[in-house]
């Protein structure tokens, strides 16, 4: 290991002072070539991969966004056999390098896939309604209240929706509803997956991926708003102005 | 009359009763006999909790692994529940912490170093999942340390979900059974005029760090007979082959190569992946240097068995429509070489002479070929390269062309691998 980067991970340690995200990575000196076992379905630089659209783009995702979700195949909160078996032997350091690496990289700017099924009147009512006000009668809050007005995400845990595929989208918010899919508690999203119907699973996802992030839209930084809801992930500590 | 012809009858097989009295009280005493059915007693005895003791039984728990099995995935540590699948049905690893009910936390000590060194405690006959074999090895100082430490972590009322086996197998008492056909104590005294290098790799090798229960060639029904002795095979419910560790087979490593191999999962001879790689990672980074040598030396002087010889009717022909050597050329030769010859130090691993190349058994190189790799991280490789996956990238005809041209041009080994064989190692179980 590089002095600099021994350096580095001691003040890290050093400076951190909350439990969460106390791990800052530093992006390896040859990512795309350590990283080939990603590259296979995420892109070289995480910007996903032309034919294999279920799988979402990791490119300018937070980074303690993107830590969390490697702990989680790796310990077993997410279930997909393909990362367990990629990440079952790493520990906390290079999974935070990892992330810090794919956070580093251009959001993705395309469309995540142009062959989804066909986006109706009446999906498009329904998801711009849950996307933009949510449902108070039935306890859902707006995506955007969360994920930002542009849906890019928050720093440093929400990640953007923007960008990716529909059918990635409709089987993480599935699987949150049959218990397959877990973030730390409290799980936020197990809620309001689980106040959802199929239908506006389907609805959301559809017109999701069909929105196009604006070229170089990045998460807003921490603390640029307050979400209504404290999450495992991000309590309201960390994003509170 | 009656009572005549009975007696005949009883005269008649009362030499096969004592027969089989005798095979039975030899078969008793081949397992080591009635001492392991005699349980210690219960005496509650003062548990130590001085630093210096705790420390080296957190080096003991830490070579044997204890919380590799005795941990589900993401669950507590120590807390069992880990699934074992075996071919009579699912073990559930028990709970190691010092919670009374769920726990240990009940156990004197006597009690722990017999259940250790014997697998058998109160409630039964232990599955010989449990390594008893090789923990009957472990010195009284050893298993004191392990006892005070494990006593030392955090209790945990979780309670393991309970074996679900079929019977007979389910019936403890036919562990007793087992046992006397299949279970042959280790000899403590083996290789005592050595030196003492020697047996301290003889001691973590085939005591504490149970290397035989991957690296045995199994015998019937699971048992780990002599006559296959670390000579390598098919791991029980994980899909992976295990080589045979032995002088022949570690000739390419110097012993320093073997120890930091052993410490950091990579060597200029290749890196660790799948189960090996797990080891070092939950256990063997933590080797102190001088273990590390002790363990490659006690390997390196390890005789080799005889190897089975690859099935020749099964020798299939590669399918004639994949160009092999094309597809080498496109997908492996960027990092493996042109030659096979690997890159970046190796950390592109080299193909002559992998494990998964030379093996008998083609079942490490198709799951490499389909599901990738990644090295485990150690301090002596923080940040380790990987191999990607290819099962959505080449169909099965293409998988099976591959790992028949690797293994045949840089191991010699016959083409056994057919699209079917690929189909079947289809699929991944993480427990």
């Amino acid at each position: 290991m590089p002095s600099s980067l021994i350096l580095s991970r001691l003040l890290g340690l050093a400076l951190c002072c909350t439990p969460l995200h106390a791990l800052a990575g530093t992006a390896p000196t040859d990512a795309a070539e350590r990283l080939a076992a990603c590259s296979a379905c995420h892109g070289e630089h995480g910007e996903g991969v032309s034919g294999a659209e279920y799988y979402p783009h990791l490119a300018g995702k937070p980074a303690g966004y993107l830590l969390e979700q490697l702990q989680n195949f790796r310990d077993g909160r997410r279930v997909n056999a393909q990362m367990t078996w990629l990440v079952g032997s790493m520990d906390d350091a290079y999974m935070a390098d990892i992330a810090a690496y794919y956070a580093s990289m251009p959001p993705r700017t395309r469309p995540a896939d142009t062959g989804a099924e066909t986006l109706t009147d009446t999906m498009r009512d329904t998801a711009l309604r849950l996307v933009e006000q949510g449902d108070p009668a039935r306890n859902v809050p707006p995506c955007t209240a969360c994920h930002g007005k542009a849906l890019t995400g928050l720093e440093p845990a929400i990640p953007a929706l923007v960008g990716l595929p529909a059918d990635y989208i409709i089987a993480q918010l599935g699987n949150w509803r049959s218990g397959v899919r877990h973030a730390k508690a409290p799980d936020c999203m197990a809620d309001v997956a689980s106040d959802l119907s199929p239908g506006d699973i389907r609805a959301i996802a559809v017109w999701l991926s069909r929105q196009v992030a604006a070229d170089g839209h990045r998460p807003a930084p921490a603390g640029s708003f307050l979400p209504p809801r404290a999450c495992g992930a991000m309590p309201h500590g960390e994003a509170a102005p | 009359m009656k009572n005549r012809r009975l007696a005949i009858i009883l005269i008649a097989a009362l030499p096969l009763l004592l027969l089989a009295l005798t095979i039975g009280a030899t078969l008793l005493l081949f397992q080591g006999g009635l001492a392991p059915y005699r349980l210690p007693g219960e005496a509650a005895t003062p548990i130590d909790t001085d630093s210096e003791l705790l420390a080296r039984g957190r080096y003991v728990a830490a070579i044997g692994n204890c919380a590799g099995c005795h941990t589900a995935r993401g669950g507590t540590p120590l807390a069992g529940g880990r699934p074992f699948v075996t071919p009579w049905g699912t073990i559930y690893s028990s709970n190691l912490t010092p919670d009374p009910e769920a726990g240990l936390g009940n156990w004197p000590l006597p009690r722990f170093q017999h259940a250790m060194r014997h697998g058998v405690a109160p409630d039964g006959v232990l599955y010989p999942a449990f390594p008893y074999a090789n923990f009957a090895l472990l010195d009284d100082a050893d298993i004191r340390a392990l006892f005070a430490w494990l006593r030392s972590v955090p209790p945990s009322d979780h309670i393991p979900p309970p074996n679900r086996l079929e019977a007979p197998a389910g019936w403890r008492w036919t562990q007793v059974v087992w046992r006397m056909l299949h279970y042959r104590p280790q000899n403590p005294d083996f290789g005592a005029d050595m030196p003492a290098e020697w047996r301290r790799g003889r001691y973590l090798v085939d005591g504490l760090g149970h290397c035989g229960m991957c690296h045995g060639r199994r015998g019937a029904m699971g048992s780990l007979p002599a006559s296959g002795y670390l000579a390598g095979g098919r791991i029980p419910d994980s899909g992976w082959y295990a080589p045979p560790l032995d002088g022949q087979q570690l000739a390419r490593y110097e012993v320093d190569e073997l120890a930091g191999y052993l410490r950091t999962g990579m060597s200029a001879h290749g890196s660790a992946y799948g189960p090996m790689g797990e080891v070092i990672y939950q256990s063997l980074q933590y080797l102190t240097m001088e273990d590390a040598r002790a363990m490659a030396t006690f390997l390196k002087s390890v005789p080799p068995r005889t190897r089975p010889r690859p099935p020749r009717e099964a020798v299939a022909q590669p399918p004639a429509a994949a160009d092999a050597a094309g597809l080498y050329e496109k997908h492996c030769s960027g990092c493996h070489g042109i030659d096979g010859e690997g890159g970046k130090d190796a950390a592109w691993p080299p193909l002559t002479h992998a494990v998964a190349i030379t093996a008998p058994d083609p079942v490490n190189t198709v799951r490499m070929i389909l599901y990738g790799g990644m090295a485990p991280t150690t301090p002596g490789n923080p940040q380790p390269y990987s191999m990607p996956p290819f099962v959505e990238a080449l169909d099965a005809d293409e998988v099976a062309a591959i790992a028949n041209y690797v293994r045949g041009r840089f191991g010699g080994q016959p083409p056994l691998i057919t699209a079917e064989t690929v189909r079947t190692l289809h699929g991944i179980t993480a427990h």
